[in-house]
C-alpha cells in the first residue's frame, strides 16, 4: 500500500514536470512605463522588487524576457491577466 | 493638476483640473467603445489599435490565437470597459471646478489599465512603433494628441509612485 502511494506521488511529479514546458513572455513595447511594468511584475507575479526591475531591465533592453514558466494553462492565463494590463504578452514551448 | 498620493486613510488622491477632466473623460469614453467594439465582434486586425489591447497570444500560431481570443476576448473587452467606465465616474463631481479623486486599490487598479489603454489606443493611433518614436505629428490635432499621450504617462507615473510608497 505504503509502496503503490509513492509510485502513484513519482508518476505525479513526472506528469507535473512533463506538463510544464510552456513560458510567458513579456515583450518591450514604446508606451509602457518602465515603472508600471515593474509594478505588474511585483503585483501581479509577486516578485520582489529587484527581480521585478530585473525582468522589467530584461524587457526594456533585450526586447523581451521570460517572466513565468509552467503549464500552457498557467501560461495562458499570465498572458490574459497581461493582456489586462496591457503588456504585450505572449506564450510559447519552453523548448520553441 | 495636483500629483497623487496616499492619504492617511490609505486612499489614492488626486485633483484635476476641469479641462483635464474633460480630456480624460473624452478619452476614456472612446476607450470603452473601442472595448465594446471588440465585444461586438469588430475585425481586430482593422484596427492597429484593437490589436495592440488585444494581442496575439501565440505570435507564430494563428490558430491557437484565434483559439485564444474566442475564450477571452468577451472577458477582455468587458473588464477593459468596465476600468474606463470606473476612470469616469471617479471624475464625475457637482460644479465645474477641479475634481478629487480618491480611489480604494479597485479603483487605483482600474485607473492604472484604463489609462495604460488610452495610451495603447493613442500610440496605436498616433504611430508610436517602437522606443523613441515622436509619433505621426502633422497637424494640429496630432500635436495635441502626443501631449496628451505625454501628459497621461505623467499621470500614470504618479500613481504607479503613489501605489509603490
Amino acid at each position: 500500500m505504503t509502496d503503490a502511494e509513492t509510485l502513484g506521488d513519482v508518476r505525479l511529479d513526472e506528469d507535473l514536470s512533463l506538463g510544464s514546458p510552456w513560458v510567458t513572455i513579456v515583450w518591450n513595447d514604446p508606451v509602457n512605463l518602465m515603472s508600471y511594468v515593474t509594478y505588474v511584475f511585483e503585483t501581479y507575479f509577486g516578485y520582489p522588487t529587484s527581480e521585478a526591475e530585473r525582468l522589467m531591465m530584461l524587457v526594456h533592453g533585450e526586447g523581451r524576457a521570460v517572466v513565468a514558466t509552467g503549464t500552457r494553462e498557467e501560461m495562458e492565463r499570465h498572458v490574459e491577466a497581461m493582456h489586462e494590463y496591457g503588456l504585450w504578452a505572449t506564450l510559447t514551448k519552453a523548448d520553441a | 493638476m495636483r500629483d497623487f498620493r496616499r492619504e492617511s486613510d490609505g486612499r489614492i488622491c488626486a485633483v484635476f483640473e476641469p479641462e483635464e477632466v474633460e480630456i480624460v473623460v473624452q478619452l476614456a469614453s472612446e476607450g470603452a467603445a473601442l472595448a465594446q467594439h471588440a465585444r461586438d465582434g469588430a475585425d481586430l486586425r482593422s484596427d492597429p489599435a484593437l490589436i495592440r489591447l488585444l494581442p496575439d497570444a501565440y505570435p507564430d500560431d494563428a490558430v491557437a490565437s484565434a483559439e485564444f481570443r474566442r475564450f477571452t476576448t468577451d472577458g477582455l473587452a468587458e473588464r477593459k470597459a468596465v476600468n474606463a467606465r470606473v476612470v469616469i465616474e471617479s471624475l464625475a463631481a457637482p460644479g465645474h471646478g477641479p475634481v478629487e479623486v480618491r480611489l480604494d486599490d479597485a479603483g487605483s487598479t482600474a485607473w492604472l489599465r484604463a489609462i495604460t489603454d488610452i495610451r495603447l489606443v493613442i500610440g496605436a493611433r498616433l504611430g508610436i512603433v517602437q522606443d523613441g518614436d515622436d509619433g505621426d505629428i502633422h497637424d494640429e490635432q496630432s500635436a495635441l494628441l502626443r501631449a496628451v499621450y505625454d501628459w497621461l504617462a505623467y499621470v500614470q507615473d504618479s500613481l504607479v509612485g503613489a501605489l509603490r510608497r
